[in-house]
């Protein structure tokens, strides 16, 4: 087990050195971000001072070398556009996209459990056939289609949520949270729903097989047998043994909902990692850039880790490579 | 061959597919949306990459059946005067050739690669996981930006046009394989103490062969159903890749970039020009989800799992 | 006595507006916040708004592009290098220091330092202080446009930012990358004071208690101003009641705004030329006045003005907008298709030939659909277009890299005077004198850059229009570039803001003066 993290360690701080060279090497492809910096009236010789003066000049390998001997004391440069350093920006953003996906989880958490449930107890009730259908229809429409038409419906048109942000924030310990305020909580709620959207319909179709072949087994039909009581034989029986390859899946799709919170962000322009992302490529802001890919590629380590660690626990026909 | 023909004739699969009504029309309109798209300059009544044809006092003509319509135009024009339904049929067959392109690529790397990590283990599967997690970290956004740049140097601005979609198709099968990789990975990992493969093993079969007969069969099924949920997402990013100017050309729209380019007509009053093309995509995508929902319940309904 | 009474009373009013029904919150929404609080770290449409919010010119243009005094309150020539500024009394800056003649010498001179600004302000030879309230702005050589240029002089609290802050670095310092004293700390005379701001999240505005301009009507007492760079989310914003004010409005959603009963829709012409430049020394076709006239003669810039920006440009065929000096009356738009095709057989070349063309996505309005629009016009006299577009933070590598035969670029003039278009756009390029910086096509006819400099140094303001209408013709003659229109820039707000009095055709809405009914 240690000996199988000390590994892992070693694993991602050559991913990281690798992430970062290819972010190095990419990053004068982006444009120019001494440009962004200046007027459009700057002339290309006081650019150039500029450039040279942010070491944008210096050779590749000593550029590199720089930015990891200070990547080391961790210190991942100076965000061109923010004016801070880069980890901090990161940092202060990663709270709102955190609570987007929280907020998109509880969505699929409440919404696929008892749907899910009721669709494999009743495959062929007309309610259970309808939401099947929905759900095909649901994981079929674009996210940003989904986010602008709820936008169109529920904020232009009813005028019952905001369109846009993350409304009034309360500074908790340094994290920027929106979910103590019932303002945060309303700015939440359509961006929440859109990105719950893609990932919804897979669940509630992953818990309605799991649970229907769970109900075809033996123990399910022996506690029939027995007579317990119908809920009790669903909830208790059935349902439990559904959950486990539910949470497996569960950590793999998290990774993606991360993913696809830069189409949500964008819409509902919700300032967390993703928008910071997309703007950050829009204004060639490369030092922010590079330590966004630094950052993220330890996340997927350090999460894959996880995974890794609790697939060995619960699947023990599973060794984990390197444990002895 | 007739064999063949006649097994598949007898197989589970046909007599499923005939039982299921939704399936074989989900089929229909696929067959449909592929013909339409390889017929493309045939069944579209223009051609929307000839610019000549195009004139920009056309723009925003409504449906024809509308008021202010045209009978020429029978969904209308777009903002440059373009016929909407001949736009969206070259842009339909864009679409399918990026989606299915990269979606192949995926797989074929991720599987490759997926199999190698589950069934080798040990060094090979934390270098090529390894690989993965750094493929991942770069968004498909990056990915592009380094390929077009190399490209760009190689080829110069004049032929980015007709080497779009072969770039796109690289770019987007690049980005996602890791995708594959790890579901391939996480099932070969439950196959590979099964009995059946530990017989493989004693008979003395050599490691790739039990990979490709033995364990690749079995991994098939997760495979084919992200395939329909990837070509879903590989039509989608190439339209985010538009946006920044390293999809399509804004000449040659693709359904993607179509709906993208929709997007900012939703409160125009135009409806047409963000509607029509966002339903077909909807249609096209509705249905190969549909075919993989069934396809799934056909072959295994366990899926998703690990 | 008196005064002291009007102040105590002014504060107290204005404190009651603060507390009180009266208090007016404008929620506004904008593609962008300002990048730094320091007025003279970016020369850029979005800092120089920001300016007149916080800080005050000495003068400032009005609706009618007239001079309004602000801080100064008149101003006389002396001699041909010198102008003479008369500063308004009691007027304090936001930290309470009073405003003097040295706060206007100290902010001239870090203007010289600003890489920025420095090149606007290269004619600057010193700035004389005569005593607290009047000062000499003297020049290097007989200068124009000095009052144009006093626009830009928004003065700065000398004191305020003088000495060190707490990381020893001077309070003073223009740091482009990196935090500093000026990028989270501002104190001007303007109408408002930055009380919070998260960059790219939220700037909040409160009225400053003390602001001199008792005669301006506005009664805004609170900005928030929100960054929405998404169209349609902006657009949303306002429909949904989220924001009382937004700017810019996408074309496409004018309709929309119209019809809606509790928003309005407000454009005001600008004077932002957008061209397209055709390279001659990349392409030898275009070394021909006669394909570049064809060019122009194919290019339906009147059909892109009524249906890609709805109307709201106007249709140009010159770089000055009507009220500018070098404006040549008689110049009017060409699209004549037959004639085009004409010019392309006379030049020889009837099969036409293929260009690339690039052009940024997300710079000037509509500026995609534009160049894919020419695209569509240019293949009628049989010339393929390939068109590459990006956004702009690419855009400009390639501009200036020069990496296709024909490139977009919009121009507004710094100096609302016709010469400046000229001196980047069209003289011939010189990295030495810094002229043609922007000349992609590299267009060069000496006669220019000769009338181009006579008219720097011509006072005689008549004499001078006629020099810059000459180059007017010679370009319109040449071909020398393709011109499209002058944008209009528009804004949506609701209905019970007053916004059509404090906009203008610089796009910077004097919110000080904004009335909210």
């Amino acid at each position: 087990m240690f000996a199988f993290i000390i590994r892992r360690l070693i694993q991602a701080i050559i991913v990281m050195l690798v992430i970062s060279l290819v972010g190095f090497s990419i990053k004068n492809r982006i444009g120019d971000p001494v440009r962004d910096l200046v007027g459009e009236r700057v002339t290309p010789a006081e650019r150039e001072v500029i450039r040279d003066r942010l070491g944008l000049n210096d050779p590749f390998l000593a550029q590199y070398v720089r930015f990891v001997s200070n990547a080391a004391r961790g210190d991942l440069g100076l965000s061109f556009f923010h004016k801070r350093p880069a980890l901090e920006v990161i940092l202060s953003k990663l709270p709102a996209t955190l609570e987007l996906v929280i907020g998109a989880t509880l969505i699929i958490i409440l919404v696929s459990l008892p749907v899910g449930i009721y669709t494999a107890i009743f495959p062929r009730s007309r309610l259970s056939r309808f939401t099947m259908g929905f759900s095909t229809l649901g994981v079929s429409i674009p996210v940003f289609l989904t986010a602008i038409m709820l936008i169109y419906v529920f904020s232009v048109e009813l005028n019952w949520l905001p369109s846009y942000g993350r409304g009034e924030t309360v500074d908790l310990w340094g994290w920027e949270t929106g979910f103590l305020t019932w303002d945060g909580l309303t700015h939440l709620f359509l961006p929440s729903i859109s990105l719950a959207s893609i990932t919804l319909p897979l669940f509630i179709r992953l818990i309605r097989s799991e649970m229907m072949e769970v109900l075809e087994t033996e123990y399910i039909k022996f506690a029939w047998a027995k007579g317990l009581h119908a809920r009790r034989v669903w909830l208790v029986h059935a349902f439990k043994n559904t959950l486990l390859p539910v949470i497996t899946v569960f950590g793999v799709q998290i990774g993606i909902m991360f993913a696809f919170t830069i189409l949500t962000e964008t819409v509902f322009q919700w300032q967390g990692m993703g928008f910071m992302f997309l703007e950050a490529v829009e204004r060639s802001d490369i030092s922010l850039l590079v330590a966004y890919l630094v950052f993220v590629g330890a996340m997927f380590v350090v999460v894959n880790t996880v995974v890794d660690l609790i697939y060995g626990l619960v699947n023990p026909t599973v060794r984990i490579s390197g444990a002895s | 061959m007739t064999i063949w023909w006649q097994r598949f004739k007898e197989s589970y699969l046909l007599y499923s597919f005939r039982r299921d009504r939704v399936a074989m029309v989900s089929f229909g309109v696929l067959v449909f949306l592929i013909l339409v798209g390889i017929l493309a300059p045939l069944a579209a009544p223009f051609n929307p990459y000839d610019a000549d044809s195009i004139d920009i006092m056309n723009s925003e003509i409504p449906p024809s059946w509308m008021e202010a319509g045209e009978k020429s135009f029978l969904l209308g024009t777009d903002i440059q005067g373009r016929d909407l339904l001949s736009t969206m049929i070259y842009g339909l067959r864009l679409s399918i050739m990026i989606g299915c392109g990269a979606v192949l690529l995926q797989a074929l790397l991720g599987v490759m690669v997926g199999l190698a990590a589950g069934y080798l283990g040990g060094r090979v599967d934390s270098i090529l996981m390894r690989l993965a997690d750094i493929q991942l970290s770069f968004p498909y956004l990056m990915v592009a930006i380094f390929i077009s740049a190399i490209f760009q140097v190689a080829f110069g601005i004049g032929r980015y046009e007709e080497m779009a979609v072969p770039l796109l198709v690289v770019i987007i099968g690049l980005a996602e394989w890791p995708v594959y990789a790890r579901t391939v990975r996480a099932s070969v990992l439950g196959e590979k103490n099964k009995e059946y493969v530990e017989a493989a093993r004693v008979i003395g079969l050599s490691p790739g062969l039990i990979m490709i007969r033995h364990i690749l069969p079995n991994t098939m099924t997760s495979v084919l159903v992200i395939s329909t949920i990837q070509v879903a997402n590989a039509v989608m990013s190439e339209a985010a890749l538009s946006f920044l100017g390293l999809g399509m050309p804004v000449t040659k729209p693709s359904l993607g970039s179509l709906i993208r380019s929709g997007f900012e007509y939703i409160f125009s009053g135009s409806w047409w020009i963000t509607l029509f093309p966002g339903f077909l995509l909807v249609i096209l995508v509705l249905v190969i989800n549909l075919l993989g929902d069934w396809l799934r319940d056909v072959l295994n309904p366990k899926l998703y799992k690990g | 006595m008196k005064k002291i009474l009007v102040a105590v009373l002014t504060a107290l009013l204005l404190f009651g507006l603060g507390q009180g029904v009266g208090a007016k919150t404008l929620k506004l929404g904008l593609d962008a916040d300002p990048v730094s609080l320091d007025p003279h770290v970016q020369l850029s449409g979005g800092m120089l708004q920001y300016s007149h919010w916080v800080f005050d010119p000495l003068v400032r243009w009005s609706q009618d592009m007239r001079f309004e005094p602000r801080l100064a309150l008149r101003w006389e020539r002396i001699n041909d290098r010198t102008m003479r500024f008369f500063l308004r009394k009691d007027v304090t800056f936001h930290s309470g220091n009073p405003f003097t003649a040295e706060d206007v010498r100290w902010t001239v001179e870090r203007l010289k330092k600003s890489v920025d600004f420095k090149g606007l302000f290269e004619p600057f030879d010193e700035v004389k202080v005569i005593d607290d309230y009047t000062l000499d702005i003297i020049t290097k050589k007989p200068y124009a446009l000095l009052l144009n240029m006093a626009t830009y002089i928004f003065p700065m609290d000398r004191k305020f930012y003088s000495g060190l802050d707490e990381t020893g670095q001077y309070k003073d310092a223009i740091v482009k990358i990196g935090p500093s004293f000026a990028l989270s700390h501002a104190s001007g005379t303007g109408p408002f004071r930055v009380t919070f701001r998260e960059q790219g999240v939220r700037t909040v505005f409160e009225r400053f208690a003390d602001y001199w301009d008792n005669g301006s009507p506005g009664n805004v007492t609170k900005i928030i101003l929100t960054p929405i760079k998404e169209d349609a989310t902006r657009v949303a914003a306002l429909l949904s009641g989220d924001v009382d004010f937004i700017s810019p409005v996408p074309p496409q959603d004018f309709q929309r705004i119209r019809r809606d009963k509790k928003v309005k829709l407000v454009t005001f012409p600008g004077g932002r030329i957008i061209t397209f430049q055709l390279n001659q020394k990349r392409r030898p076709e275009l070394a021909d006045p006669r394909v570049r006239q064809a060019i122009v003669y194919a290019v339906n810039n009147a059909g892109i003005v009524k249906k890609i920006m709805k109307g709201t440009a106007t249709v140009a065929a010159q770089q000055s907008p009507a009220g500018y000096a070098g404006h040549h009356p008689d110049l009017a738009p060409r699209y004549d298709l037959k004639r085009a095709r004409e010019l392309m057989k006379e030049a020889g070349l009837k099969n036409g030939f293929s260009a690339t063309m690039i052009a940024p996505n997300n710079r000037y309005v509509n500026d995609e659909k534009i160049a894919e629009a020419v695209v569509s016009m240019l293949a009628k006299i049989k010339i393929k277009v390939n068109l590459k577009t990006m956004p702009k933070a690419q855009y400009w590598d390639e501009f200036d890299a020069q990496a296709a035969d024909i490139q977009m670029i919009g121009w507004h003039s710094d100096t609302e005077d016709s010469g400046n278009f000229s001196e980047f756009l069209v003289m011939c390029p010189d990295a030495k004198t810094g002229y043609g910086q922007y000349n992609s096509g590299n267009y060069c006819n000496a006669r220019i850059d000769e009338l181009t400099l006579a008219a720097q140094s011509e006072t005689n303001l008549a004499r001078r229009a006629e020099i810059l209408k000459e180059i007017e013709k010679i370009l319109y003659d040449d071909a020398a570039f393709v011109p499209f229109h002058w944008q209009n820039h528009s804004y949506g707000a609701k209905k019970n803001i007053q916004v059509e009095p404090i906009v203008n055709t610089m796009n910077f809405p004097y919110l000080g003066d904004l009335v909210i009914q």
